[in-house]
């Protein structure tokens, strides 16, 4: 497969800069009946969060008496991209998604304060352009800060890697798909504690710790526009207007 | 004064038991997003975790030998132990009682059982209830003056109210406390709105 060029006069594709960040546009409490919500818009991706619980644990079997059960479902829409990703339902991708994203809450949720129950995490991709783990990453953590279940941290996170032999931050859908190297991040907020970490293609040692130097400073931005997300979701009346 | 406190984010340099919050190194953190009012942090958003002591509003869903089951707007349903409250009560009827215990996962018995006749039930957050009753039941006094109903809160979360008097102005009230709940000077804006509208 040829590789097309990622970089035209010193600038990537969509015209940034390499450690510069899509547009990222976050609103809490766009759900009426979810316990909490988020929508994150975040360059062409397009994800919609609703968290539910703590509630009755089904099946009643898999209940734990010593904690809730966190669980995560992720999905992509059938009109999320024109590629295979489109079809719809859980799929290989998407259950190994629902899972990480799983096991980075799974740290910071305090579901021992609620036994017997269980907390939905729903991440649904309405519009995909690369990084929706990242982006629904940063949804669930919104969502669920929003619903108020009890965390020790926030959590925000972002996709470094390398692409046309240059390493760079917040990889859209070219630079994923033809980089050499594309590494979703995600970070405690205080404690800057790695709950999430997977990499495609190859990076050395040196170029891994130049990644994620430049994701914690990246995620810094992120993790302001989760809390300003928050913060405004008081200032609204009458619930936050959702324009898609 | 004020200021907004998210998840993680230290609350008080000392170690304080608080709900909203955890201790970690000596140093307290917020667990759910707050406010922080002279000293003072506000849960503004908590999944309710029901106390010995809570007054609750339930629904009868079920009879059964060892009691009646109340759905108490929690992942489990309550139970009135036939065996401490001599009471009969109807599939479907409403009640208002206290807690009077709970155990290590959660599960709740209610004393203490007044039947409450058929009204509306509605749900509002359990972390905004604290605001919805207000300082010395200020709040709820205040609305069921203005409206002449009455009203029932429980902590759970569920609000009872009767079948007499302007029923959808408490509702309509009830929508305006839950979005201001975080601002001050709640009650006098309550009050105008109260008056405004009766």
């Amino acid at each position: 497969m040829e590789t097309p060029e990622l970089f035209k006069d010193g600038k990537r594709l969509d015209g940034r800069a390499l450690d510069e960040l899509r547009p990222i546009r976050i609103i809490a409490g766009v759900l009426k009946e979810a316990e909490g919500s988020a929508f994150v818009e975040w360059g062409g991706n397009k994800v919609i969060c609703g968290i539910y619980g703590p509630r009755e644990c089904i099946p009643k079997h898999g209940a734990s008496p010593y904690t809730a059960l966190l669980k995560c479902r992720y999905t992509m829409s059938p009109f999320a991209s024109l590629e295979e990703h489109g079809r719809t339902g859980p799929n290989r991708r998407s259950t190994e998604i629902s899972k990480v994203i799983r096991e980075a809450f799974g740290g910071v949720v305090m579901s021992g304060e609620f036994p017997k129950t269980q907390i939905d995490i729903y991440v649904d991709v309405l519009q995909a352009e690369g990084g929706t783990r990242i982006a629904a990453i940063a949804a669930a953590t919104v969502a669920l800060a929003n619903a108020g279940i009890p965390m020790k941290d926030m959590i925000s996170g972002v996709a470094v890697g390398k692409a046309g032999g240059q390493l760079v931050v917040d990889l859209g859908k070219a630079e994923d798909n033809y980089g050499e190297s594309d590494m979703p991040i995600a970070f405690t907020h205080r404690d800057k504690e790695i709950v999430f970490l997977q990499m495609d293609g190859k990076l050395t040692p040196e170029e891994l710790g130049n990644c994620i130097d430049s994701a914690m400073e990246a995620s810094e931005k992120v993790y302001a526009l989760q809390s300003e997300a928050l913060r405004k979701s008081y200032e609204a009346e009458g619930g936050q207007e959702l324009d898609i | 004064m004020e200021r907004m406190v998210l998840p993680g984010e230290e609350v008080w340099k000392r170690e304080v038991q608080a709900s909203g919050t955890y201790v970690r190194g000596g140093i307290t953190y917020a667990s759910v997003p707050g406010m922080m009012r002279d000293e003072k942090f506000i849960p503004l958003e908590m999944a309710y975790r029901p106390k010995v002591g809570d007054n609750v509003v339930g629904v009868v869903v079920d009879e059964r030998h060892a009691g009646y089951m109340v759905d108490l707007n929690l992942p489990y349903n309550g139970v009135i132990p036939t065996r401490k409250v001599r009471i009969h009560l109807e599939l479907g009827g409403m009640v208002y009682g206290k807690i009077t215990f709970v155990d290590e996962v959660g599960n709740v018995d209610i004393g203490e059982v007044d039947k409450l006749p058929a009204g509306k039930l509605l749900s509002v957050p359990a972390s905004k209830v604290p605001r919805i009753i207000g300082k010395k039941s200020s709040m709820l006094n205040q609305i069921r003056e203005m409206s002449g109903c009455p009203v029932f809160v429980g902590n759970n979360g569920y609000v009872w109210i009767g079948p007499r008097g302007n029923m959808h102005l408490v509702a309509k009230t009830l929508r305006l406390i839950i979005e201001r709940a975080h601002t001050s000077g709640l009650t006098d804006q309550v009050a105008k709105y109260l008056d405004e509208n009766r």
